[in-house]
């Protein structure tokens, strides 16, 4: 797999994907559920914190987006998985600790 | 401008103040011209995200996919939200938010022409996003930067936030259609042609006709009408260049502007949705044109107000 990314240098890109309303990583919002590097591409399981979710499309395109841009990198697979159910248990501390700055709790 | 050995000294006072950097927070500090001047400005902004919440639902059911129309429905959502912030204020000023939304007739509402047309595709709905909230966005975010008014400057801070979000979902969607070619091209393009002058139009009479602006001698906003047009097609004639898409007007190099290659403004035919460049108008006939409202006008009213009615009904 020489020119691939490692594991962590694709978690880093991912945390440059922010939530479309608060000022947080998916990653810190636990929405990554795995990232698998390989010969063929890299693959990312993730979810979302409703079905109902108007931002589906918005964010695929930017986790897309910001794993394409690593070196080495063809092709990337996003797989949206529901289970298990995200919950506000999913979020990091530093998640929580950047919310409860902007008055949300959780 | 109105010459100032003519106004009240007490409006002149307000505005001398307000130049100083004065933030106006409640109705004492207001004179009779400021709160005439905002309730305008309110009644205008709330009135057009209140009526493009029925344009974008209907053209929501010509979404490609589940997760497009949750996208469209989710912005239906954000826009009665801001109506509903900008009807909260007026009521600190006085009027009657049930009357606004329930009691007026379909042509006292107050919203741009723009909002009395049928979007009849998904192209239409996603160059309403691109084009349409992006007039909006410029036109907000010049009063969030400017305001004299606290109480507006505080609440813009959310609305802008959700705006950038319908603004990235149309442009998203604008260069995909692009990309996808053949006959979706030629519809986006179909979009572009008849909304890119309903947008410039939008921001209303140009300059050099515009004799006194109570909006901006109160600093309820901060650029002129021609400054907006510039700073709206600074963004939307390089993202239709970049994507291969037509727009009638171009970057001119040596007046450091964009300049329109139409007569502004000119006759629209509503029925087939195409601008006849070979008819100018004054901007008489165009506020008669804008008076006489649009064909969905009466349709979207009623979808606002409908239900309510029904339920008083039963």
């Amino acid at each position: 797999m020489a020119g691939s990314p490692t594991d962590a240098e694709v978690w880093a890109a991912l945390r440059s994907v922010t939530d479309p309303e608060y000022p947080l990583s998916i990653v810190d919002l636990g929405m990554v559920y795995g990232v698998r590097v390989a010969e063929a591409g890299v693959h990312v399981d993730m979810t979302f914190t409703s079905i109902g979710c108007p931002a589906i499309d918005m964010l695929v395109h930017d986790v897309r987006e910001a794993v394409s841009a690593l070196p080495g990198v063809a092709r990337v697979d996003v797989d949206v998985v529901w289970d298990p159910p995200w919950t506000k248990d999913c979020i990091s501390d530093r998640g929580r600790r950047v919310l409860a700055m902007y008055g949300v709790v959780c | 401008m109105t010459d100032t050995a003519t106004r009240a000294p007490a409006e002149q006072n307000l505005i001398d103040r307000i130049a100083g950097g004065f933030v106006v927070e409640s109705e004492e500090d207001m004179t009779p011209g400021y709160k005439k001047a905002l309730i305008t400005q309110l009644m205008v902004q709330g009135d057009t995200e209140l009526m493009s919440a029925p344009a974008y639902y209907l053209a929501s059911r010509d979404a490609p996919s589940i997760n497009s129309r949750i996208a469209v429905t989710a912005i239906v959502h954000d826009e009665l939200g801001h109506a509903n912030i900008a009807y909260r204020i007026l009521e600190d000023l006085g009027v009657d938010k049930h009357w606004l939304i329930y009691g007026r007739q379909p042509h006292e509402f107050k919203h741009p022409y723009g909002f009395d047309q049928p979007l009849e595709n998904w192209a239409e709905m996603v160059v309403a996003n691109g084009f349409f909230d992006r007039a909006g966005i410029t036109l907000l975010a010049d009063v969030h930067q400017h305001t004299s008014y606290g109480p507006l400057k505080r609440a813009l801070v959310k609305v802008d936030r959700e705006e950038v979000l319908h603004l990235r979902h149309g442009e998203s969607w604008m260069k995909r259609l692009a990309r996808a070619g053949g006959e979706v091209k030629e519809a986006l393009q179909r979009a572009v042609d008849w909304m890119f002058p309903m947008t410039l139009e939008w921001f209303g009479l140009p300059d050099h006709l515009k004799r006194h602006s109570g909006q901006l001698v109160y600093r309820l906003k901060g650029k002129t009408n021609d400054e907006l047009r510039q700073t709206w097609m600074a963004a939307t004639v390089p993202l239709c260049e970049g994507i291969g898409i037509k727009v009638p007007a171009h970057w001119d190099a040596a007046r450091q502007e964009f300049v329109l290659d139409y007569p502004f403004s000119c006759q629209y035919d509503a029925t087939a949705k195409r601008w006849l460049f070979d008819e100018p108008l004054t901007w008489e006939q165009v506020f008669d044109r804008w008076k006489a409202r649009g064909p969905m006008n009466e349709r979207y009213v009623d979808m606002l107000q409908g239900a309510f009615r029904g339920w008083l009904a039963n």
